[in-house]
């Protein structure tokens, strides 16, 4: 019998991906989030018996449905927000760390066997972790996919080194390497990785907390500000997130940007048109300079918080400046976007001529520091953009799987049963402790 | 929920967005799974982005052609169905351009392919059986035992009789805790039925190991621990013509995928027991660590004494 497709499962803070392997798209992008039955939701578990029931009197009849059902009565993704009214929402997952281990084994069961329709025992699991995600939750995901589900095999992979591995698909990537500084930014948080041949260098990574979220309430603000009164309250959130969504770019310049829009406002200004969701009327909403200052934060963040004021290409640079010096031209060389808050048009383009001039000034000034007597060749600074990218860490995912050694580096369930679950700490790709 | 859908969702939604006239075709190619094995393949035609096929590639799909799924799959596709791709059993191909009266209709029939695949065998046994009870003696040997084998080492025998059709599943557990969940979990099946609302319900019988009669002949079954066999007896109200019947195909085909969810899922519970009992644990044996006595003693004055 031929083998069955691989499964690939991206549990992210805001959204889970799940599909099969050698598919372009993951079939099921849904909120990680999960409506139970109990109140507070927050730690608890099912309510434990004071003493085991074996020692309470015999009721007689032995079937064992006085028990309730509640521990079945939840719902996962999409349908979990629709409920939240009469359901207590959870997620599972902070800062892309499992946390709730209850509440994601149940998460799992039902995007597997509702969602993705395929029975675990047939098949092998790609799932992927954080970077500097610490091997205990590495051993209890493996205890949950081996014990629970039987899966055949598991591999767990580093979001980062996927997100490299997608960009293989793009044209300007000359050969497949695995050395490269990810820029991994989603809803919540934004992190600069530097990967070197498939190893993440974890004292080296920072995170910037300007992420999609934040985006969408600084539009939100400016809407708010010029006075757009033709958005409903109630749907201001959704419509500064359409707005930024499409219309939204990154501009060369941000004084001469504005320039372009005072002298030949109407080619540049948009119209957004949107219905209210409650009374069905609809109503426009102009779109100005917000279309190039949403994304500029990344760029300039004191326009939007005056708390974090370093610019993400000067966070990139720090991060590539303290890594090991021999990989530090392969980190400027690859430097690959992944997530939904890097689609912005010219990102790529912007980003990577700001860290080009970071780093071509630094050669200037150590060639007349060295008095002229040492030359060193220019700095090559690629930022990689690619069509997968809002899902880059899921398409790496099943490129991965869908390789024919995939199966020759998972843990397999006979090799679980024989170690334990201190097997997960072992990484087969790289022959090390992970 | 607590049940599982009988459609496949993927399916589902991919043909409800392609079909949707606003979205423009282009093109299509996705490899996906369903319960017992089952693969389709759905994708565009080369240049021709507004033709989309389905193709499913199943095992037992020459057992299921031989019990009839084909008038099945006529009766619900006719005119989508086309030559199989090369590599799978059964291709339907849809021009998005016309699509029919009722595309809604077509995306949930289309995504009950599995389903109708495998209803074939089950409405020739209940068809039979009706034909059987009219007669006033009826010759037993006439009575069909039909094995799907839709799974490696697990089959459904379908079998008429003069009164009842009987749905004979074996399983493997491949694992012992989930032999054991099983057990606990089909005594509650066959328990349930005494409870005297659930009296119409099919009879429901469970050996280990030892093969039931209907199907003791046949050759091949595996002798070993990890075997069970579920039998459900049917009576013609269980398949009453129309939706009771649609229903009772269904039902009983996703079986032993709700019997391997649920088996997973009371071990979900069992673990999420297990980790409120070790924190509970944990709560105790952090309250009995004895407590750091201050080691220098005060005097009233509020002054430390020590000795020289």
């Amino acid at each position: 019998m031929s083998r069955l497709a691989p499964v690939v499962i991206d549990n992210g803070t805001g959204f889970t991906k799940m599909g099969f392997a050698g598919n372009n798209d993951p079939s099921f992008i849904q909120p990680t989030a999960i409506a139970t039955r109990d109140g507070s939701g927050s730690t608890a578990g099912p309510a434990v018996p004071s003493k085991p029931t074996y020692l309470n009197a015999p009721s007689g009849s032995n079937v064992a449905s006085k028990r309730g059902i509640e521990d079945l009565d939840f719902f996962i993704g999409d349908e979990a927000v629709a409920n939240s009214k009469t359901y207590a929402l959870n997620y599972p997952i902070r800062h892309g760390q499992i946390e709730n281990w209850d509440h994601m084994e149940r998460f799992w069961e039902q995007s597997i066997f509702k969602y993705l329709r395929c029975e675990p025992e047939d098949h092998y699991f790609l799932l992927t972790e954080p970077p500097l995600n610490p091997p205990e939750n590495r051993e209890n995901t493996a205890e949950i996919m081996f014990e629970s589900f039987n899966v055949q095999g598991l591999y767990i992979a580093v979001q980062a080194v996927l997100a490299l591995a997608a960009s293989w698909t793009s044209s300007k990537v000359s050969e497949q390497t695995l050395t490269g500084t990810v820029i991994d930014s989603g809803d919540g948080v934004t992190h600069v990785i530097p990967v070197a041949e498939g190893y993440v260098i974890g004292s080296s990574i920072k995170s910037v907390p300007i992420a999609g979220r934040d985006l969408t309430s600084f539009v939100q603000n400016l809407l708010r500000e010029r006075g757009e009164n033709m958005i409903p309250a109630e749907d201001s959130l959704t419509v500064a997130q359409k707005i930024k969504e499409q219309y939204s770019y990154v501009c060369p310049d941000i004084v001469k940007e504005f320039k372009k829009y005072d002298q030949e406002g109407e080619k540049y200004f948009k119209k957004y048109e949107g219905v209210h969701s409650v009374t069905g009327k609809s109503y426009t909403v102009d779109v100005g300079f917000e279309r190039f200052l949403a994304p500029e934060i990344f760029f300039n963040p004191e326009i939007a918080s005056s708390d974090y004021l370093t610019p993400l290409p000067e966070v990139v640079d720090t991060v590539v400046q303290t890594s090991p010096i021999d990989v530090r031209r392969g980190l400027y060389k690859n430097i690959v976007l992944s997530g939904g808050s890097t689609m912005f048009e010219n990102f790529a383009k912007r980003l990577q001529r700001d860290i080009k001039r970071i780093a071509d000034n630094r050669i200037k000034r150590s060639e007349i520091l060295s008095g002229g007597k040492m030359q060193s060749t220019p700095m090559e600074v690629n930022v990689i953009s690619h069509k997968k990218q809002r899902y880059a860490v899921w398409f790496g995912g099943s490129l991965l799987a869908s390789t024919g050694e995939f199966h020759s580096y998972c843990h397999t369930k006979a090799e679980y049963d024989e170690v334990g679950p201190s097997i997960a700490r072992h990484n087969r790709v790289f022959g090390t402790l992970g | 929920m607590i049940l599982l859908d009988y459609y496949n969702r993927i399916i589902e939604d991919t043909l409800k967005q392609r079909f949707s006239p606003e979205n423009k075709p282009k093109p299509v190619e996705m490899n996906l799974v369903d319960f017992d094995g089952v693969s389709y393949h759905l994708s565009t035609l080369e240049d021709q982005d507004a033709k989309l096929s389905l193709s499913i590639r199943w095992k037992c799909w020459p057992e299921l052609i031989q019990y009839g799924a084909m008038d099945v799959l006529r009766r619900e596709y006719s005119q989508w169905i086309v030559n199989p791709e090369p590599g799978f059993d059964f291709t339907l191909q849809f021009d998005l351009e016309n699509l029919g009266a009722d595309p809604a209709d077509l995306v949930r029939r289309v995504s009950l392919l599995k389903r109708n695949a495998m209803a074939a065998p089950f409405e020739r046994a209940f068809d039979a059986q009706a034909m059987a009870e009219k007669e006033d003696s009826w010759d037993p040997s006439t009575s069909q035992l039909m094995a799907i084998h839709y799974r490696e080492g697990e089959a459904i025998y379908v079998q008429n009789q003069q009164d009842r059709v009987t749905v004979i599943f074996s399983t493997l557990f491949k694992e012992e805790t989930d032999r054991i969940f099983a057990r606990v979990f089909l005594q509650e099946f066959v328990d349930a039925r005494k409870k005297p609302h659930l009296q119409n319900a099919p009879q429901v019988i469970y050996s280990h190991r030892e093969p039931p009669l209907e199907i003791r002949h046949v050759p091949g079954l595996l002798d070993s621990e990890s075997m069970g066999y579920i039998t459900f007896v049917l009576f013609p109200r269980n398949f009453a013509r129309g939706a009771v019947r649609e229903e009772t195909i269904s039902r009983i085909q996703i079986f032993r995928d709700y019997l391997h969810y649920h088996i997973k899922c009371s071990k979900a519970y069992m673990h999420s027991r297990m980790r409120a009992r070790v924190s509970d644990f944990l709560k105790v044996l952090n309250r009995a660590k004895p407590e750091i006595q201050s080691a220098d003693k005060k005097l009233a004055s509020g002054r430390t004494f020590r000795r020289a």
